[in-house]
């Protein structure tokens, strides 16, 4: 078998493993690496929809705290995680689920913050 | 008494107290705190049944003036200020409950109460902070304190790492034998806990504090 034949089997071989994660990755490109947690891809892999918030006064552990818990005890909710560089909250929603921007806006103040801005992952 | 009745009218107003510490977390969030000061120890459990209040346990003992207190206390964040990079806060907070003499005090138990306001305002990387407390209690008399605090974080951390801080404390407390004291201390801070540790210079003893959020 020649170098080139060896070089097309690999390729074909991981081609089918790039079509399955491409849309992820897509998406993971486009957000801060610590933005998706190991939960959150593998909700986003199961067929989940991301939703990046942009936050007001997150300033320490505690805001983010307040704000994954929130927002990981609805149902909806997949997994969630905040990213104090970027000042946003990102969560990915089981497939199927929606939450509108009016009960994401109430319940990050719930969580005592107040929402800047609410993007889906096509928005990014 | 008649401090006893000054603070409870204050209690009445809807006031409460805070040491340096926030006890109002998220909605259905709880908040366990315990601290130790050159003057005082105390700990807290405390409920957040909405995002501007909290509710909950408070005990406290009084070292210099050998007594201790247990009462209810209801912190109310009056006031938040938020920024992209900062946050602000008003804290009023008040407590009502019994206290007693402890360690050859013959005081015994009696109605008592505190009143606090706390104000602070923090970025990732600076905070400040101020806050004022009196105590009063029928048998046990009545105190005043104030306290300011500043604090530089060395290094930016995001959320889940480990945030660590500098700060110094100045506290004015006038019945003390030192009216006012000078605390440097560290604040390590990671998810859901937050500990304080720190040294008064002016009396050698140590500072700490400890909250855990759940």
């Amino acid at each position: 078998m020649s170098v080139r034949n060896i070089t097309l089997a690999l390729a074909l071989s991981v081609l089918p493993v790039l079509a399955i994660s491409a849309p992820v990755l897509a998406q993971d490109e486009a957000l801060h690496e610590s933005q998706l947690t190991p939960a959150m891809q593998e909700a986003l892999v199961g067929g989940g929809s991301l939703v990046v918030v942009d936050v007001l006064g997150a300033v320490c552990d505690f805001c983010a705290l307040a704000m994954t818990r929130t927002f990981e005890r609805r149902d909806e909710v997949a997994a969630a995680t905040v990213d104090l560089d970027a000042k946003t909250l990102t969560f990915v929603l089981h497939e199927g689920q929606t939450m509108d921007d009016a009960t994401i806006t109430d319940l990050i103040r719930r969580a005592g913050y107040q929402a800047d801005g609410i993007s889906r992952p096509e928005a990014l | 008494m008649k401090a006893f009745v000054s603070a409870s009218a204050l209690l009445a107003l809807g006031l409460s107290a805070p040491a340096l510490a926030r006890p109002v977390s998220y909605e259905g969030g709880w908040t366990a705190i315990a601290e130790h000061d050159r003057s005082m120890s105390a700990i807290w459990g405390h409920y957040t049944p909405h995002h501007r209040y909290s509710i909950g346990y408070r005990g406290e003992w009084h070292r210099d003036d050998d007594h201790v207190f247990h009462g209810a206390q209801l912190t109310w964040l009056a006031k938040r200020w938020f920024g992209a990079d900062y946050q602000a806060n008003i804290y009023l907070s008040g407590a009502a409950g019994l206290a007693y003499g402890v360690d050859g005090n013959p005081a015994g138990a009696g109605p008592a109460g505190s009143v606090g306001i706390m104000a602070d305002w923090e970025t990732r990387r600076w905070f400040v902070s101020y806050m004022a407390r009196s105590f009063a209690g029928d048998t046990t008399g009545a105190s005043a304190m104030q306290a300011a605090r500043a604090g530089f974080a060395p290094y930016v951390a995001n959320y889940g790492a480990l945030h660590t801080w500098l700060m110094v404390q100045v506290e004015h407390s006038p019945e003390a034998d030192e009216p006012v004291g000078v605390t440097p201390l560290i604040r390590f801070f990671q998810g859901p806990v937050l500990a304080e540790i720190g040294w008064s210079v002016t009396e050698d003893t140590p500072f700490f504090q400890l909250q855990y959020r759940f």
